[in-house]
C-alpha cells in the first residue's frame, strides 16, 4: 500500500520509499520521512496540494506526487 | 586563543534565540525553516573569560542540499582545518529529538567536539515529556545542557560549559564535508539516524497521547486556516486588512510628526536670520529628512504585522497553500518566504533565496524578488496616492487610498508572475518542485522578540533617512540654491521691490512676487539646469524637471524620491514639510495656469516605482548572490527599459480615457 491511497486521519507505518529521485529521497529522510516512522495524513491543503501529514512527531506539507512512492502498512 | 561556539542542529530549533541569549544581540528570529540563511557572530562574556559564539544556518542532515546548509558544513570543516579551540553546540527541539539527535551523533562520529543544548525544554513540560540529561549524555557521549533560550532557563548551567579552559580537542581527524565523500556521508548520516533513536528512546518518557498538546492545537488551527473554501479567503483578508491598517492606523501619528517637524522649521526659520543658513536648515535638512520621518508609523505598523505572521508559524502554511498556484508559473511555494521578506526589503528575500536548492530557481527568484512592494517604496506610494487618489473615493465603504494602496502590492506581484512565466520559456527553468516543508507548531509570538523585531526595521529605515538622506538632502540644497542666475531674477526682484514701495501696499502681489523669485532661484541653479537637461527623456512620461530629478537622485535608494522633491519645492517656496508636499503637488501649476501633474502623471510614476531596480544596495547584495556583475547589470537595464516603457503606455492611456 502507498500513502496516497490511505485515508485521511488513519495512522500507518512507512516502510520505504521507491521510485524517488536520491535528492527527493535525502530530502525526505532529512525532514523525518524514514522506514520506520508513523504518518497520519491529516488535510489537503485549498489547491488539494502539497499534503499535510503528521510524521512523527512533526507536521510536513509533502506534495502530493509524492505520496505514491511512499511505501505504508497500517500501524 | 578565544574559543569559538558554533551553533549548529536542525532549522527552526531556537539557534537564533539562544544566540541572541548568550550574545545579547538582536538577530532576527521567527517561527519558520530557513529564517537564519548567514552565519552570523558575536561575542558572549561567560564565566572564565570570553568566548565566540557563530549562529550557523540549519540544516536538515548530514548531506547538504541548498546554499545555507552549504554555509554550516563549510565553517565547521574551515575551522577544524585551523585546529582551534572549537566546540559546536548542537541545538535541538525537546519536542522533536529523534530527529533532531541525528546531527550532534552525526558531528560527534565526524570527529568534531560536540555538546548539546536541548531548547524548548519548557513546552516540552507542557507537552507532558519527560527528559533524562544525564542518560542522554550518556548516551551520546557528550555534555547536554536542558535549556530555555526563550525564558533564560538552564543558561547558567550552559555558561559553565561553555567557559574556557580550551578544550585541546584533536581536530586532526575530523572529517571535511567540503571533500567528503558522498557514499561516506550517507553512511554517517544512515550510522547518526539509528544513533539519534536509541539515545533519544532511552532517555525521554512520551506522554501517554500519541499526539503532543502543541501539535494537536496546531492540528486544529490548520484545520480552519488550510480549509479548501475559509483558507484562501483568511489568506486575502489578512493581507487586504494590512493595507488598510497601514493607512487607517497610520494617519493620526503621520498628522502628528509632520506637524511637528513643520513648526520646527517655522520655529528655525524665526530665530535664525534670513540667510544661507536658515534656508539649508529650513528648505533644506528638515524639510528632506522629514519628508521621509513621517512613515515610520506605517512602516512600524507593516513590520508589526510581518513579525507577527513569521512568528507565529502562518507563513510556511500560507507557503503550501500557494505552492500548487505558482507551479503554472515555473515557481513552488519555497519562493513565499523570500518573496513575502523582500515586502520588508528585497536584500533579506534575495538572501532568503540560498534555501531553495535548485539554482536556475534561485536565480529566477533573486530576478524577481525586487518587484515585491518593499518598505522603501512606501513613501513615495503614500505620498502620490495621498496627493492625488480622492480621500473621498471609497469603493465598497473602504478606504480607497487604501485600495490603491493594495492595488500596487497585488500589482508588484502579478507583474512577477507575469516575468516568472516568460522566463519558463528560457533556459533558467528547472523542473525541481520542493519535496516536502516542515509546518512548525503554532506559536505565540513573542512581545519582546516582536517589538525588538519592529524597531530594528524602524531603525534600519530611520538610520537610511537619517545618513543617506540628510547628506543628500544637503547636496541638493546646495545644487538647487546656487548659482543664482542674475539675468532671470533681475525682473522678478525689481517687480517685487516695486511692489514693497508701492502704496497702497498690495500683500496678495507681494506674496505672488516672492514665490515667483523663490522659483526663478531654483530654476537658475545647477539642479534646475540639470533638470531640464534631462527633462526630455522622461518628457513622455508626463514628468516635468522637478520629477525626472527626484526619480534620477532615487536611483541610489527609492525614498530619495520623496526628500528630493521635498527640498525643490521648499526651495522653490511652494511648501515646507510634507503635509506641504502633498497640497504642493497636488495644487502645482504652470505658467499658464495649467495643472503641473495630474493622475496620469501619478500613474506613470507609480507604475515606474513598482518595477525599476531603484536601490544601489539591492544591486550589490544580488552581485554577491549570484557572484556576477552580469546578472544585476541585465536585472537593472532589463528593469529600469521595462518601468520606462510601461510608464509611458500607462501615461498615455490614462490620458486617453480622461
Amino acid at each position: 500500500m502507498t500513502l496516497d491511497a490511505v485515508p485521511l486521519d488513519v495512522p500507518v507505518r512507512v516502510l520505504g520509499c521507491g521510485g524517488l529521485t536520491i535528492t527527493d529521497r535525502d530530502r525526505l529522510a532529512g525532514l523525518g520521512l524514514r522506514p520506520g516512522v508513523s504518518v497520519v495524513k491529516i488535510l489537503s491543503t485549498p489547491l488539494r496540494d502539497p499534503i499535510e501529514c503528521l510524521v512523527g512527531s512533526q507536521l510536513l506539507a509533502i506534495e502530493a506526487r509524492l505520496l505514491s512512492h511512499i511505501r505504508v502498512e497500517l500501524a | 586563543m578565544i574559543r569559538v561556539i558554533a551553533l549548529a542542529g536542525r532549522p527552526n530549533t531556537g539557534k537564533t534565540t539562544l544566540f541572541n541569549a548568550l550574545t545579547g544581540l538582536r538577530q532576527r528570529t521567527a517561527n519558520f525553516a530557513g529564517c537564519t540563511v548567514e552565519k552570523a557572530t558575536g561575542i558572549m562574556t561567560a564565566s572564565g573569560g570570553d568566548v565566540e559564539i557563530v549562529d550557523l544556518p540549519g540544516t536538515f542532515s548530514m548531506l547538504p542540499q541548498t546554499a545555507d546548509e552549504a554555509v554550516a558544513f563549510r565553517f565547521l570543516s574551515e575551522c577544524a582545518e585551523a585546529a582551534g579551540d572549537l566546540l559546536v553546540l548542537c541545538v535541538a527541539e525537546a519536542s522533536n529529538l529523534e530527529n533532531d539527535l541525528v546531527l550532534p551523533a552525526g558531528l560527534k562520529a565526524a570527529g568534531y567536539p560536540t555538546a548539546l543544548a536541548v531548547n524548548m525544554i519548557d513546552e516540552a513540560r507542557l507537552n507532558g515529556i519527560k527528559l533524562d540529561a544525564p542518560e542522554l549524555s550518556a548516551r551520546l557521549a557528550m555534555p547536554v545542557v536542558l535549556v530555555s533560550a526563550r525564558t533564560g532557563e538552564g543558561l547558567e548551567q550552559l555558561d559553565a560549559l561553555l567557559t574556557p579552559p580550551p578544550l585541546h580537542a584533536d581536530l586532526t581527524e575530523t572529517l571535511d564535508f567540503r571533500t567528503a565523500a558522498k557514499k561516506r556521508l550517507h553512511q554517517l548520516q544512515d550510522d547518526a539516524v539509528e544513533a539519534a533513536k536509541a539515545a533519544a528512546a532511552a532517555s525521554m518518557i512520551w506522554p501517554r497521547r500519541s499526539v503532543l498538546p502543541t501539535v494537536a492545537c496546531s492540528i486544529r488551527i490548520d484545520r480552519v486556516l488550510l480549509h479548501p473554501a475559509a483558507g484562501p479567503v483568511i489568506l486575502a483578508a489578512a493581507m487586504f486588512l494590512l493595507f488598510q491598517a497601514l493607512f487607517v492606523g497610520a494617519k493620526p501619528l503621520m498628522d502628528l510628526l509632520s506637524d511637528g517637524l513643520g513648526s520646527l522649521a517655522d520655529s528655525l526659520r524665526a530665530l535664525l536670520p534670513d540667510g544661507a543658513l536658515s534656508s539649508l536648515l529650513c528648505d533644506g535638512a528638515i524639510p528632506g529628512v522629514s519628508a521621509v520621518i513621517v512613515f515610520v508609523p506605517q512602516i512600524a505598523i507593516l513590520f508589526t504585522m510581518i513579525g507577527f505572521l513569521e512568528q507565529s508559524g502562518y507563513l510556511p502554511r500560507a507557503g503550501a497553500m500557494v505552492d500548487r498556484a505558482l507551479r503554472p508559473f515555473g515557481l513552488d511555494g519555497r519562493v513565499f518566504i523570500p518573496f513575502l521578506s523582500s515586502f520588508a526589503c528585497a536584500i533579506p528575500g534575495i538572501m532568503a533565496t540560498r534555501t531553495i536548492p535548485s539554482e536556475k530557481r534561485r536565480i529566477v527568484t533573486i530576478l524577481l524578488a525586487p518587484l515585491m512592494t518593499c518598505s522603501a517604496r512606501i513613501p513615495v506610494y503614500t505620498l502620490l496616492i495621498t496627493a492625488f487618489v480622492p480621500a473621498t473615493f471609497s469603493p465598497l465603504g473602504f478606504n480607497g487610498q487604501g485600495v490603491v494602496m493594495a492595488g500596487m502590492y497585488l500589482f508588484g506581484i502579478v507583474m512577477a508572475l507575469a516575468l516568472a512565466l516568460v522566463m519558463k520559456y528560457t533556459s533558467l527553468h528547472e523542473m525541481h518542485p520542493a519535496p516536502a516543508t516542515v509546518l512548525p507548531p503554532y506559536r505565540v509570538p513573542s512581545a519582546k522578540e516582536l517589538a525588538r523585531y519592529v524597531w530594528a526595521r524602524c531603525w534600519h529605515f530611520l538610520s537610511r533617512a537619517g545618513q543617506v538622506i540628510f547628506i543628500l538632502s544637503l547636496v541638493l540644497w546646495a545644487l538647487a540654491a546656487f548659482p543664482r542666475d542674475a539675468a532671470l531674477l533681475a525682473p522678478v526682484e525689481a517687480r517685487l521691490e516695486a511692489a514693497r514701495e508701492a502704496s497702497p501696499a498690495d500683500p496678495a502681489l507681494e506674496a505672488s512676487l516672492r514665490d515667483q523669485l523663490a522659483a526663478a532661484r531654483i530654476e537658475g541653479s545647477a539642479l534646475g539646469r540639470a533638470g531640464r537637461l534631462i527633462e526630455p527623456v522622461f518628457r513622455p512620461l508626463g514628468w516635468d524637471w522637478r520629477v525626472s530629478v527626484a526619480s534620477l537622485s532615487a536611483l541610489a535608494a527609492r525614498e530619495v524620491f520623496v526628500g528630493t522633491l521635498g527640498t525643490i519645492y521648499a526651495l522653490g517656496g511652494e511648501s515646507n514639510a510634507s503635509d506641504g508636499l502633498i497640497t504642493a503637488l497636488r495644487e502645482a501649476k504652470n505658467a499658464d495656469g495649467t495643472r503641473r501633474y495630474g493622475l496620469a502623471t501619478a500613474v506613470s510614476l507609480l507604475i515606474f516605482f513598482a518595477i525599476a531596480l531603484q536601490c544601489v544596495s539591492t544591486i550589490v547584495t544580488v552581485r554577491r548572490e549570484t557572484n556576477s556583475w552580469k546578472i544585476p547589470a541585465m536585472q537593472f537595464a532589463f528593469l529600469f527599459g521595462l518601468a520606462y516603457l510601461l510608464s509611458f503606455a500607462a501615461y498615455r492611456l490614462t490620458l486617453f480615457l480622461g
